[in-house]
């Protein structure tokens, strides 16, 4: 099942790079677009694959150490675009956003293969019906900013712009709701198992770290303070620090959530 | 006048407060790096979170007045709604910020160390208001197949003037809550029973805990119960394997004064030399739990600001205009 998986997120970061190329070169040409389109959908099937084995393979949804938090948040990116495209003409910007999501879907299959296909039981801690809402809230908080920065960066280019950086405001907006349900949710739950709903324990405080730089966007723009350059340049910030809050504390700072 | 007005304008402008926020941001960011655990307890600290509540309440008792003009002028269910959800999460923050508050002043922590057996008054270790004790029954640990744990149990009976009152499994996530006191499952540590004569000449059986120094009979050594491993394996050293107890060794080291002469494992049940004629047997260990004892008042308020933080965001969210020209006018 293992190298089933390994094959599987291969197929997708494959799909998605050749989406990404298809974007970015027939950004004008309807039937390239349409091509770059279907390789993202096929990516994103083949990763909904991945996501399922996994759960098949672990017993439990994909949400509980680092590969799979990636793999479900990177999805949730993909998907979020996909459903978005349907709706708003976002074509320009699937360049920007299958490549950030084919560099992060590689990390796994460079970098994590060995946690993919190993099954380790669930700490005391983690034993809460809490994990699932707490986890997923945070991956899709995660997928809305990095769809997010993605779009930003195309606002810079004229050709690339897609839609309104009004449209943008209310994406970040949802984003935010979902980061603060996750913080949230994640204080009650802390209280329960370690006694304390806030430890300034690392996550926690990049988290928050994050959570105020999308609050000072929020709020500069809707004063409309900032806006245009200085708004997106915020956008590309809080993708660094949601980057660095999933990557960086994981993997550099030891803590309580140190599941990685 | 005027420049109480303005005193007054500053420190309840949101600019202010989005200076505070930032400064909040970015001295956690460095404090977490440069300090880590004790930077969020400077008065510095503290200060900026005071001035972020004081900012912020006077900010959106300011709305509120806004609001209820905008109320009057009639502008429709969906920008009722949104005002609303604002106002309520920046309400659930104060919430939050005051129930902080309320547990850095009030609010009292301790750790208590229990064997099977054995009860605590808690009043002896919180001022409550209602005196209990707490009595542990058994602690326990359950393993997965692979030998980890998979949870740590306090089977506790709540005792008042020596009625029981109900009997509650402590687990991580399964806290005890009993008039205003939350005692969660922190830690555990093993107390090591050893058979040894004593300097008197009586043989008995004593309990050490980790790290504990023992003095034998017959001899000018003394042992350093230095370590239990519930799984030992001479290649991981002092680690033990797993923490299931499937072979369970003692760590002691014995010294002639300061002077360290050697460093050994002991199985138990099995004679171990110390010096010439002088041996000690290890009989076992005893498990006790440490549970974490709170009372903190300000939980409720807390609770009531992050539900109200919720429920404000998903309301503001959901009713954010989807038109263009309805979010430039937006207030």
């Amino acid at each position: 099942m293992k190298a089933m998986m390994i094959i599987i997120i291969y197929a997708v970061v494959f799909s998605y790079l050749a989406a990404a190329l298809l974007y970015f070169w027939g950004a004008k040409q309807a039937p390239w677009l349409k091509a770059a389109f279907v390789l993202a959908v096929l990516g994103c099937l083949c990763h909904f694959a991945a996501l399922v084995l996994r759960t098949l393979l672990a017993g439990m949804l994909p949400l509980t150490n680092g590969p799979e938090f990636l793999l479900s948040f990177t999805w949730f990116t993909v998907l979020m675009y996909l459903l978005l495209t349907l709706r708003y003409p976002l074509k320009s910007a699937g360049g920007v956003v299958m490549i950030i999501s084919a560099l992060l879907v590689s990390l796994v299959a460079f970098l994590m293969r060995e946690q993919l296909g190993t099954v380790a039981p669930l700490m005391p801690a983690l034993k809460s019906p809490w994990l699932t809402v707490h986890v997923i809230t945070a991956a899709l908080s995660y997928a809305a900013f990095t769809l997010a920065a993605g779009l930003a960066v195309m606002q810079f280019f004229p050709a690339g712009r897609a839609i309104g950086d009004d449209h943008l405001y209310l994406l970040v907006g949802g984003g935010f709701a979902l980061l603060s349900l996750s913080i949230v949710l994640g204080a009650v739950w802390a209280e329960q198992a370690w006694g304390r709903y806030w430890s300034w324990d690392p996550k926690e405080t990049w988290a928050l770290v994050t959570w105020i730089i999308y609050a000072l966007y929020l709020h500069l723009y809707r004063s409309r303070e900032w806006r245009g350059h200085n708004a997106r340049l915020m956008l590309i910030a809080g993708f660094i620090l949601v980057l660095f809050t999933f990557f960086g504390v994981n993997y550099l700072l030891p803590g309580l959530h140190s599941y990685a | 006048m005027a420049i109480m007005q303005q005193i007054y304008k500053f420190v309840s402008s949101m600019k202010t407060g989005l200076v505070l926020l930032l400064m909040i941001g970015l001295a956690s960011a460095a404090g977490a790096s440069l300090l880590p655990g004790t930077f969020f307890k400077t008065a510095f600290f503290e200060a900026l979170l005071v001035l972020l509540l004081l900012n912020m309440t006077l900010c959106t008792v300011n709305r509120l007045k806004t609001t209820c003009r905008l109320l009057l002028k009639h502008v429709g269910s969906r920008a009722w709604f949104r005002q609303a959800g604002i106002l309520l999460l920046h309400g659930g923050m104060i919430l939050i910020l005051l129930g902080a508050g309320v547990y850095a002043f009030q609010g009292q922590e301790s750790r208590i160390h229990l064997c099977a057996g054995e009860q605590v008054d808690m009043s002896r270790v919180l001022k409550v208001k209602h005196p209990f004790t707490v009595r542990l029954n058994e602690f326990r640990i359950d393993f997965n197949e692979d030998g980890s744990p998979s949870q740590y149990v306090s089977e506790i009976t709540v005792l008042e003037q020596g009625k029981k009152i109900k009997d509650i499994s402590v687990n991580v996530n399964n806290p005890l809550n009993y008039n205003g006191v939350k005692a969660y499952q922190s830690s555990f540590g093993h107390l090591v029973e050893v058979q040894y004569t004593a300097k008197n000449g009586a043989k008995q059986i004593d309990r050490f805990a980790e790290g504990d120094l023992l003095e034998p009979a017959n001899t000018d050594r003394t042992v350093k119960i230095y370590r239990y491993i519930p799984n030992f394996n001479p290649a991981h050293g002092m680690n033990s394997v797993t923490m299931r107890p499937d072979n369970p060794h003692i760590i002691f080291s014995v010294y002639a004064g300061d002077k360290l002469l050697g460093i050994g494992t002991a199985k138990f049940n099995e004679p171990t030399r110390i010096d010439e004629d002088v041996y000690l047997v290890f009989k076992g260990v005893e498990p006790y739990t440490i549970l974490q004892v709170k009372a903190d008042p300000g939980l409720p308020l807390a609770l009531t600001g992050g539900i109200l933080l919720l429920l404000g965001i998903c309301l503001a969210v959901l009713t954010a205009p989807a038109k263009k020209s309805a979010l430039v006018h937006d207030l």
